[in-house]
């Protein structure tokens, strides 16, 4: 036994046996109460610094736009993942004002996403019904759209219709004829209609496009391209069944049931697949680079790997478009599979002089460029700071690099590579929503207007045709336009 | 009865900083996932390796039991973590504390051959942190530290009645 004196016995006890508490016990069942104190001292300075570097984040725009920054009233339509993810870079946008938002989920996407806007000091009403919403909400000025495919059509328009501004997630519809008459409400009543493909915003492929692509053509002719989305297989979406959503009201808005629901991307009718929600991205990016539209399209996939009672679109898919450049012609391949995450995702686009690697991650392959031997120098472009200094191979991977191999002379001499030294470091939905908010005060152009998303569904679309019906398919110069256009 | 298995009382006063120190920790990992925007332990379980790898799989893929993990797990640490600092409940405390960190080690030991990216901070063979600490609170356990030094102190004056015989 400890304390020789006796002090640390647990309690001294009567000559009854009963303990009694004495001061010593007090001060000593006390005695660590204070350290709790320290932590939540700890805590809220910890908290304070986070606050402090959140505000210097977003301190620079907000400075930058002090006094001209007129509050927009906004409302989000679709708080699912997606959703949440423009929800965020939202945040950090100033000027904004949520005012609701709507999303048939209410125990748990519209919950979440209520709570943490009106955590955020956004007084925000939760709505089922987008009509009841547009209803009740007249203030609102912009609705952002992140709902299922097939319900974009529909909810734009009578967002428009109801003399909101959208910014209308990818793909614009699952059906030409939706899209189609999406742009013709965009014209009707006036409205902007910006399209998720926010590549168009990012600012390292606005500075491959502009300045390397354009102005110095380090490129050269470009003659073929590739790019992929690769996803490792992942388990469907479920949901505690105590959040499920009840029956009736998933018949209502278009789903046949729980499961259905959380993925509709899988499902005719409702998505398109991983080409469309995958593809749509990167190939938007090779008409926006090549400076046209496909001509032709050839196609092969299937449903190769996963269950056919929970997922009707294909899991694997490779495309090759032809496409007729203003500087001739140019075949782009692309595939999407998501049975293996092998290269992730990027896009290459290879012309006589130089390669660009380039993709929207900020981890892997954000943006190399590699200029072929026989191309002229590049110092200019470096010493301009369009590119990087050359990057010098590593000497340490001896697996490759030291394995004694003897190069036959045939064979082509590796490129240099330098770094596209340009990096997004906000949310990669930011700067496209920047530059739609921006438009909507009448302060920017769109940079993805309904138009240009038109013509990037109408090629992607094409890609499930052409699969089904096993054969290349043409494209029409009209096919890209709405009509009317002046 | 602690006193039989207590330490000497400097002992005792470096067992109890030691609890305060683990309580510490458990609280912070608890109330930092608590305040996080959306913390899963979905990518965690995802990764498991070893003998439990299926059942923490099963449990990060039926969203059920996952909704169920996150919600324990949040509170389980905060509620520990705050326990252990005060000395309140200390034993409980102490056994929920071991039981997490027997989870956290099963999900991703360090065994002979496994090579892990995560944790990325340090290098660990069969032991890793959550071996130590989980020992710190069998110690603790074993101890009864809030007895010394903390709200158990009074509680056991005030409730624990039962007569005995005082020792000499």
């Amino acid at each position: 036994m400890a304390g020789e004196d006796g002090k640390d016995k647990v309690a001294p006890r009567t000559t009854e046996g009963q303990r009694k508490l004495d001061r010593r016990d007090v001060l000593m069942g006390l005695s660590t109460v204070p350290a709790l104190g320290l932590f939540g001292y700890a805590w809220r300075k910890q908290n304070q610094v986070k606050q402090a570097a959140a505000r210097a984040a977003v301190a620079p725009r907000e400075a930058a736009a002090a006094g001209d920054v007129r509050e927009v009233n906004v409302a989000l339509l679709g708080a699912g993942a997606q959703g949440q993810v423009l929800t965020e870079a939202m945040q950090r946008i100033p000027g904004l004002r949520f005012r609701a938002v709507c999303d048939i989920w209410t125990e748990y996407n519209q919950r979440r996403v209520v709570n943490t806007l009106k955590r955020y000091g956004h007084e925000v009403n939760g709505y089922v019904d987008y009509r009841e919403m547009l209803d009740k909400e007249p203030a609102i000025e912009a609705v952002v759209i992140a709902t299922p495919d097939f319900w974009h059509a529909e909810h734009a328009i009578a967002c428009m219709k109801a003399g909101k501004h959208v910014y209308c997630e990818k793909e614009m519809s699952n059906t030409l004829e939706g899209a189609r008459n999406m742009v013709l409400a965009a014209r009707e009543t006036g409205k902007l209609l910006q399209i998720g493909h926010q590549r168009r915003s990012n600012p390292r492929y606005i500075h491959c496009h502009d300045k390397l692509l354009k102005e110095a053509n380090l490129l050269g002719r470009i003659v073929t391209v590739n790019g992929q989305w690769n996803r490792a297989v992942a388990a469907d979406l479920g949901a505690p069944d105590r959040y499920a959503i009840p029956q009736a009201t998933l018949t209502q808005f278009g789903f046949k049931d729980m499961h259905q629901f959380r993925n509709w991307r899988w499902y005719k009718g409702l998505g398109g697949g991983p080409i469309v929600d995958l593809g749509s991205h990167q190939i938007d990016i090779y008409s926006w680079f090549l400076g046209s539209n496909p001509t032709h399209v050839t196609a092969s996939g299937g449903l190769l790997y996963h269950d056919p009672k929970t997922h009707e679109w294909y899991d694997t898919v490779m495309v090759i478009y032809d496409y007729m450049t203003p500087a001739g012609p140019a075949k782009a391949y692309y595939q999407t599979q998501t049975t293996n995450g092998s290269q992730g995702y990027f896009e290459t686009f290879m012309g006589d002089q130089g390669t660009l690697l380039i993709s929207e991650s900020e981890l892997n392959n954000p943006g190399s460029i590699y200029r072929d031997p026989n191309a002229p120098a590049w110092d200019a472009w470096i010493q301009k700071g369009y590119i990087g200094a050359p990057v010098i191979p590593e000497a340490k991977d001896e697996e490759e690099g030291a394995s004694g191999a003897i190069a036959d002379v045939r064979e082509s001499a590796a490129p240099d590579r330098h770094k596209v030294p340009v990096a997004l470091t906000d949310p990669y939905h930011q700067p496209h929503l920047q530059n739609f908010f921006d438009a909507v005060r009448g302060k920017a152009r769109l940079n993805c207007p309904a138009e240009v998303g038109y013509e990037s569904a109408v090629a992607v679309l094409k890609v499930n045709e052409a699969i089904e019906s096993n054969t290349r398919l043409a494209f029409r110069p009209e096919d890209f336009k709405v009509g009317g256009e002046a | 009865m602690m006193a039989e298995t207590r330490a000497s009382h400097w002992a005792m006063v470096g067992i109890t900083v030691m609890r305060v120190l683990v309580g510490w920790h458990f609280l912070y990992e608890g109330l930092a996932k608590l305040t996080a925007d959306s913390w899963s332990a979905a990518g965690f379980m995802k990764q498991s390796r070893g003998p439990f790898a299926g059942f923490f799989r099963w449990l990060a893929s039926d969203p059920t039991m996952l909704a169920y993990s996150d919600t324990i797990t949040m509170w389980g640490l905060s509620i520990v973590g705050a326990c252990l600092i005060l000395g309140l409940f200390t034993r409980l405390a102490s056994l929920g504390g071991i039981g997490f960190l027997m989870l956290f080690y099963l999900c991703n030991p360090p065994f002979i051959g496994y090579f892990y990216t995560i944790p990325s901070e340090g290098s660990y063979l069969i032991v890793n942190k959550n071996l130590v600490e989980l020992a710190a609170l069998v110690v603790i356990f074993a101890t009864g530290s809030g007895t010394f030094a903390g709200i158990d102190r009074i509680v056991h004056g005030l409730w624990v009645r039962k007569p005995r015989l005082a020792r000499a």
